[in-house]
């Protein structure tokens, strides 16, 4: 059941000292040795695939090197009812799913042998996400305190999927929701959490320029045109046939060039639909580039992100939009829709600027191509607003923080 | 025998006269040189001419001694080489009891003087009179070989090759040596002052010897800087002695989690309604929270409301005038919190309640959950509080400057409570305290502090 961590060849904390600076991970040392004797045993459903994997396979390493006891367990479960809790997670996203009385009697059956069969060794039990939400069955055996991490927008779920859930949601010390409009009313503590983006990683980090005309020359970019890029999946929330649509105004005044890039999931067959409508769309033009990219190319995505003039981020509607973040922290200015987590990053006029629609976003793409000086300090406060607020380190910091919280009744701890 | 007398007594006789005479010369020669040298060095008050004597007193009797036995052995009827090699005898006994006199004579003046010197740890007895004692016992044994007619040459060489590995495998301990000497010579630094380098070390030097730099700098950390490194950079030496706290500074730094409190509103009849019930913690987390989020931006944006009901509720009036309410008039939360209800109260009574938020742009109540701990940095006096001023986070700036006024209700910054409480500086607390920090970016509150403590201490 307990498999091993791989661990990848990942930044150590001290190097993050030269993008946060060093006092920043002084606190975080400081913060470290406040919960010297306490362990923290981390549960999901998966060591590989997915945001919650990913952030966890960072995370715990980097908790490890500051000196806290953290580990990182996984359930066990059969295809079935991993079947069931995909249900459960459209379904809390607002999808209509059908979830009959015997998927809710697997899910509960394979949590409580889980439980059964789980070592809880935290004094901190911390699960993530649906799947393993019932293991809190255990919270009179285990454990001092009990969190549970939910990493998806439940602010519009499926009311009956919502109301099971909850059921065992309540029964923990507190939860924690990456927006504030992204939670449910909850008789526990809630904090606030943002996810964020790790500076040090193949998607971020600084890149040579010969990296980036080569991956311009691979997908026949022009060099001297402005590129603007909006990099998501092929969906229908992500709106590419609006950013084409913005483009071709945007295009009648100002020579540049539009790359929409994106991976197109292969469980997702609607994605090929889009993938098809927005090539349809762009009706041959020779300035629209729309790239699939497969998995795994985050140089090519960085090279991507960093060559371009503005990075446009048009959803409907969206989750934190950790896109977004990239293109904040390569100081890039972004044109951005009002919704979902974008709304926590981009403040208007200072970080970026919020549009409402196809029309708006075309204007606000002039403004920038048209006013570099503008356009460049919205990058610069952009960067910095993701230094102070969005990059691993803070991450780090407040997971120390809501668990030092958690033994403090208070607003103002002292230590 | 008898025969040997009558024949060639001269020949026993004269030597032993001579010796005899010698040993005469001897005991005159020690009373009357001794005489001759004390009158001659109490004209000069020299204060160790006392020490000088007595060191030389014993010698000059033993010098007399060694000639009388040279001479007599010379002119008696030895062989040649009886002679020389008496000779060698005598010269050997000479040159022992010259170095054996010098060097207890060098040893004793070198205490003496050394004593005298003001930085006395800077220059260690025991090793110059161990360097002064080697160097005289080799040139001893170097005149002693060439007495023995023993070639010298080899132990040179040995000699040198020696001192060129120990000058190389030590030569940063020379130069730190050589560094300070140079430092005691110039009274560059002593102890006592406040030194920063240009590396970035800095406080209080505690110690000066002759290998390095004792630095007592912040939070009792000790930094050794080496004597060869302070030669080659760039020295700030704060000399004036400055008042001593009373109570010392510890600087703490905060970091803040937000918590949800699940409250949410749509409209501003609501958004009051709530406001009035919410703990301080929500009203501070909403009128602060742009200082540390937003703390490179200038200018900063507003509160939290402010931006909402401007970008949302779209009312720009009231935006402007939740905008301008001035938080450093405010010394409670109680207080900012009845001035932003009267604020919106006076434009619902105006122009009604405005138009409701969409759905996912409400106004989403956070309180501010702050953790208080203590930093490494600690401040004695106003050249220690400055230096740390530089160094300290944001968060810890943050803390005491804005926290500390109005969270913790204490209506003045940390700062100017410690510098009238325990330092009596009324001016520069006043003036520290009538900074408006909301007017500047964290950094920029940081410079003016720092300018207006520059300017105390000059």
């Amino acid at each position: 059941m307990e498999r091993e961590i791989v661990h990848h060849p990942r930044a150590k904390i001290q190097d993050y000292a030269s993008v946060v600076g060093a006092s920043a991970i002084e606190d975080l040392r400081a913060l470290a040795e406040k919960l010297s004797g306490k362990a923290i045993q981390n549960i999901n459903s998966t060591f590989t695939g997915g945001g919650v994997a990913e952030i966890l396979a960072r995370m715990v390493p980097l908790l490890n090197q500051l000196g806290v006891d953290a580990k990182w367990t996984t359930i066990k479960g059969n295809d079935e009812f991993f079947g069931v809790t995909k249900k459960f997670h459209n379904a809390l996203h607002g999808r209509a799913e059908h979830i009959s009385s015997e998927d809710l009697s697997l899910f509960l059956e394979v949590n409580k042998k889980n439980a059964e069969e789980l070592e809880f060794e935290g004094g901190i039990i911390f699960v993530h996400d649906p799947q393993p939400v019932a293991l809190v069955a255990k919270k009179k055996e285990c454990g001092e305190k009990w969190i549970w991490r939910c990493h998806i927008d439940v602010s519009k779920p499926d009311r009956k999927v919502w109301e099971f859930v909850r059921n065992f949601v309540v029964d923990y010390d507190a939860a924690v929701f990456s927006a504030p409009n992204f939670t449910q009313q909850l008789p526990i503590r809630q904090f606030l959490i943002s996810p964020s983006i790790d500076p040090l990683s193949d998607k971020n980090k600084e890149i040579s320029s010969e990296v980036i005309d080569s991956v311009l020359g691979k997908y026949g970019l022009d060099k001297g045109k402005p590129i603007i890029a909006q990099i998501s999946r092929f969906d229908y929330l992500k709106d590419p046939v609006g950013v084409i649509q913005a483009f071709e105004m945007v295009r009648k005044s100002i020579d540049c060039q539009l790359v929409l890039a994106g991976g197109a999931a292969t469980d997702d067959p609607e994605s090929e639909k889009v993938l098809e409508e927005s090539r349809d769309r762009a009706s041959n033009n020779p300035d629209i580039h729309i790239l699939p990219i497969p998995p795994g190319s985050d140089i090519e995505i960085n090279a991507l992100q960093r060559a371009s003039a503005v990075i446009l981020q048009k959803s409907i509607k969206e989750g934190f939009g950790l896109t977004v973040t990239e293109a904040m922290w390569k100081g890039k200015p972004v044109v951005a829709s009002a919704v979902g987590g974008i709304q926590l990053q981009v403040k208007n006029k200072f970080t970026g600027l919020l549009c409402h629609s196809i029309e708006g976003a075309a204007y606000s793409i002039k403004r920038l191509l048209s006013n570099p000086e503008y356009a460049d300090y919205l990058g610069k406060n952009a960067r910095e607003h993701v230094r102070q607020n969005f990059l691993i380190t803070r991450h780090l910091k407040d997971y120390l923080l809501l668990f030092i919280s958690l033994y403090y009744p208070s607003d103002i701890i002292y230590l | 025998m008898i025969e040997w007398l009558t024949k060639d007594w001269l020949s026993i006789t004269v030597p032993v006269v001579v010796f005899l005479s010698f040993f005469v010369v001897a005991i005159w020669a020690r009373r009357t040189v001794y005489s001759y040298l004390n009158n001659l060095l109490s004209k000069t008050k020299w204060e160790e001419r006392e020490i000088f004597l007595q060191a030389i007193r014993h010698p000059i009797f033993q010098w007399c001694i060694i000639l009388g036995a040279y001479s007599a052995v010379q002119i008696s009827a030895l062989s040649s080489y009886g002679k020389a090699l008496a000779g060698s005898i005598a010269g050997s006994a000479f040159v022992v009891s010259l170095i054996w006199t010098t060097i207890s004579l060098a040893e004793k003046l070198l205490r003496i003087y050394l004593n005298k010197i003001k930085t006395p740890s800077l220059l260690p007895a025991n090793l110059i009179i161990n360097v002064l004692r080697i160097t005289f016992v080799v040139s001893g044994v170097l005149i002693l070989l060439d007495i023995w007619i023993i070639s010298t040459t080899p132990l040179v060489l040995i000699i040198t090759i020696a001192l060129l590995v120990v000058i190389l495998a030590s030569r940063d301990e020379i130069l730190n040596i050589f560094s300070g000497f140079e430092l005691a010579r110039s009274s560059l630094i002593k102890t006592g002052d406040y030194i920063k380098l240009e590396s970035g070390e800095e406080g209080y030097v505690s110690d000066i010897t002759l290998r390095n730099v004792q630095i007592k700098a912040s939070g009792g950390r000790i930094v050794l800087v080496p004597n060869s490194k302070l030669a080659k950079t760039t020295i700030t030496a704060y000399r004036k002695p400055l008042k001593k706290a009373t109570q010392p500074f510890h600087f703490h730094t905060q970091l803040y989690i937000k918590e949800l409190t699940g409250l949410k509103t749509k409209n501003l009849p609501e958004l009051i309604s709530i406001l009035k019930d919410v703990p301080d913690s929500v009203v501070y987390y909403h009128t602060h929270s742009f200082i540390e989020e937003y703390h490179y931006l200038t200018p900063q944006p507003a509160n939290e409301f402010a931006l909402w009901v401007s970008d949302v509720i779209g009312n720009e009036i009231l935006a402007e005038k939740l905008s301008n309410i001035d938080t450093f008039e405010f010394s409670s939360i109680s207080g900012l919190r009845e001035r932003i209800i009267a604020v919106v109260n006076e434009e619902l009574s105006l122009r009604g309640e405005g138009r409701m938020a969409f759905e996912g742009r409400e106004f989403h109540f956070i309180k501010s959950v702050s953790v208080v701990l203590p930093t490494q940095y600690i401040a004695h006096d106003l050249r220690e509080f400055v230096e740390a001023l530089r160094k300290v986070s944001m968060n810890s700036l943050y803390y005491h400057i804005f926290e500390s006024r109005l969270r913790l209700q204490k209506g003045i910054n940390d700062f100017s409570i410690w510098l009238q409480d325990s330092l009596n500086e009324r001016e520069l607390s006043d003036k520290i305290a009538a900074l408006d920090p909301y007017n500047y970016t964290l950094e920029g509150v940081r410079s003016l502090i720092i300018q207006l403590i520059e300017g105390r201490i000059k």
